[in-house]
């Protein structure tokens, strides 16, 4: 029982990690339709980022923020110098990112090299709370994490769905042209989205930096998380990265803990047998 | 025609000679040429998708990978003869394409790729945590080399000319397949499906043969690179495999059949001069890829005719 509980603990608060990964994903993609295959690179850039400010100014906050901004500005660059030109050319895009991680991930090795590093936990976050009618307690940052994908969520749903800029936003991508016409700046509205999109996986680099070691070879791990996720729940819908994470981290979890030898293959079988049925995923929209 | 026939004489009578015009043979046919083969094999089973269906797969290592396990196992731990294992894997190999292609063929595009993408990915988390049946990050070492007729494949020529006969026979496999109305039905699919469907053509069934074609092709890559690395591990289905095929296929034309081994020869002298600077060898290659995309889509192979399109717009112009 005891198992039972921590495992599934466990597998919530991972969930929440992966929706803040994952979601930047899918908000550039869904607005977009660019996908970006160097997003396990900039998750682990923004790991790299993050520890090295909060090791040198012993402030977890301080390199949570470095991490988030460095990647916004970073992605931005790399949209407005390697993508836009091709924005409407989908695979195109999506091959030129994987160049991007290809570079990004040997500049790291070269730079941080081969070990493998975790951030401090701050030391306000860094209690534990007990598990009631167990006796136990487990780290209240990882209730934190959650608890952040929580506002995350309610954050881009109220942002996209409820204000004006998210109007102006989902009408950009249906219909580009008439947008311009209205006299908005499309391609300012563009870039602000791959500017949030980065945004939002350097702040999930630098709590996932925390929350788990990271080094050379975790760009690739969360690149295969965040297209689990995407694909599952569904690309571009920020409730299907939320169904998508949930179902990963918490199955993910229950297979690591009780068949470790299989668990790649178990959340891979949920994979296809989801694509079998629902090929655009389990909240998105049709192809 | 007469043209292609002659250039075709040409470029075997040279993969022929190879092994004796070569400088430093020992190393360059080995490091060369036989790995050109292998990885143009394996980017063989990707270009034939992309250039009759028109979908990039990032998968096909999973049927490498599967092909190859198989073999490696049970030559290694069962004592299985390769006359018996061989065929049997790339049968496995071929069947599983089956039920990939039964999935991903449902999506197009982009989807196609990021879905072939996390199968490559799956097969890579299941070799690294499948302890017990694939020794997880060790891999397997020491395959021994197929003796054949008595003939020794550990020896550096007779593996080259192996390899060089396989990617003779799949290279003209493809291009037979694809003067066949069934080829050429294919290639209906890929520039308008939806007319297919209405002009009376069950699509899929014509997909999925294509894509276990391909996963076919994928399969006997999957046993050379055992036979030419003679250990497999989990890095040998891992992400930069799989884009190291991605960059050979898409430099050397992701719509020509023989860019498949235009972009493997590429990589491979690129891969053997670079060697001595592993560390920056990544980085050069995601650099050569991005500048390919952003200036030569359509590869090495397309150049000469990206540069007559260009020069007859200006006269149009």
């Amino acid at each position: 029982m005891t198992q039972f509980i921590f495992t599934f603990l466990n597998g919530i608060t991972l969930a929440g990690l992966y929706f803040l990964v994952a979601s930047g994903l899918t908000l550039i993609f869904g607005l977009m339709r660019v996908i970006n295959l160097a997003h396990g690179a900039f998750y682990l850039l923004a790991g790299y980022v993050s520890w090295t400010v909060a090791d040198k100014t012993d402030n977890w906050f301080y390199g949570a923020v470095a991490g988030a901004l460095t990647l916004g500005v970073f992605g931005t660059l790399v949209y407005v110098l390697l993508l836009r030109k091709f924005q409407y050319e989908e695979l195109r895009v999506a091959l030129i990112t994987l160049g991007v991680s290809l570079v990004l991930a040997q500049a790291m090795l070269a730079i941080f090299g081969g070990e493998y590093y975790q951030t401090n936990i701050p030391d306000s976050l860094a209690n534990a709370i007990p598990v009631p009618g167990l006796g136990l307690s487990y780290p209240f940052f990882r209730i934190f994490v959650l608890i952040l994908a929580i506002l995350v969520a309610i954050g881009l749903w109220a942002f996209i769905s409820k204000t004006r800029y998210g109007a102006i936003i989902r009408a950009g991508v249906d219909d580009t042209t008439m947008v311009s016409a209205l006299g908005i700046n499309v391609q300012a509205v563009f870039i602000w989205i791959f500017f949030l999109g980065s945004l939002l996986v350097g702040f999930a680099g630098a709590v996932g930096a925390t929350t788990n070691s990271f080094g050379m070879g975790t760009d690739g791990d969360y690149l295969l998380f965040s297209l689990q996720v995407v694909i599952i729940g569904g690309l571009g819908s920020v409730g299907g990265v939320a169904i998508g994470s949930f179902l990963v981290g918490v199955i993910g979890q229950f297979a690591v803990g009780y068949f470790p030898t299989y668990a790649g293959i178990i959340t891979f079988t949920m994979l296809i047998l989801v694509l079998a049925f629902r090929p655009q995923g389990i909240l998105g929209r049709k192809q | 025609m007469t043209r292609t026939r002659i250039m075709y004489v040409v470029i075997i009578a040279l993969a022929l000679a190879f092994p004796y015009i070569t400088p430093d043979p020992d190393f360059w046919v080995s490091s060369g040429g036989t790995r050109a083969l292998w990885l143009g094999v394996a980017a063989l089973s990707m270009s034939f998708l992309n250039r009759n269906l028109g979908l990039m797969s990032l998968g096909q290592l999973f049927f490498s990978g599967v092909t190859g396990y198989i073999v490696a196992i049970s030559s290694v731990y069962h004592n299985v003869k390769f006359g018996t294992s061989v065929p049997l894997a790339i049968v496995a190999g071929t069947l599983s394409g089956v039920i990939i292609g039964y999935i991903a063929l449902k999506t197009k595009g982009v989807y196609f790729f990021m879905l072939t993408l996390a199968v490559s990915l799956g097969l890579y988390a299941f070799a690294n945590q499948a302890q017990e049946i694939t020794h997880g990050h060790t891999g397997i070492n020491s395959i021994p080399s197929p003796i054949i007729f008595g003939m020794d494949f550990a020896y550096v020529k007779p593996l080259y000319y192996l390899f060089l006969a396989i990617a003779v026979v799949l290279f003209s496999l493809c291009k037979f397949l694809e003067g066949t109305s069934f080829g050429i039905a294919l290639k209906g699919v890929r520039d308008n499906e939806d007319r297919m469907i209405s002009m009376g053509y069950r699509t899929m069934p014509l997909k999925m043969i294509a894509f276990v074609f391909s996963s076919f092709i994928a399969s006997i890559a999957g046993v050379m690179g055992v036979f030419y690395v003679t250990n497999i591990s989990p890095d040998s289905v891992g992400l930069l495999r799989s884009i190291d095929l991605l960059v050979i296929v898409v430099v050397g034309g992701a719509t020509y059949l023989g860019g498949a081994f235009v972009g493997a020869a590429l990589i491979a002298v690129f891969e053997a001069i670079i060697q001595d600077f592993t560390q920056y060898y990544i980085a050069a290659t995601g650099i050569l890829f991005i500048v390919v995309l952003m200036l030569a889509p359509q590869g090495l192979m397309g150049i000469a005719a990206q540069i007559r399109a260009r020069r007859s717009n200006k006269v149009g112009a």
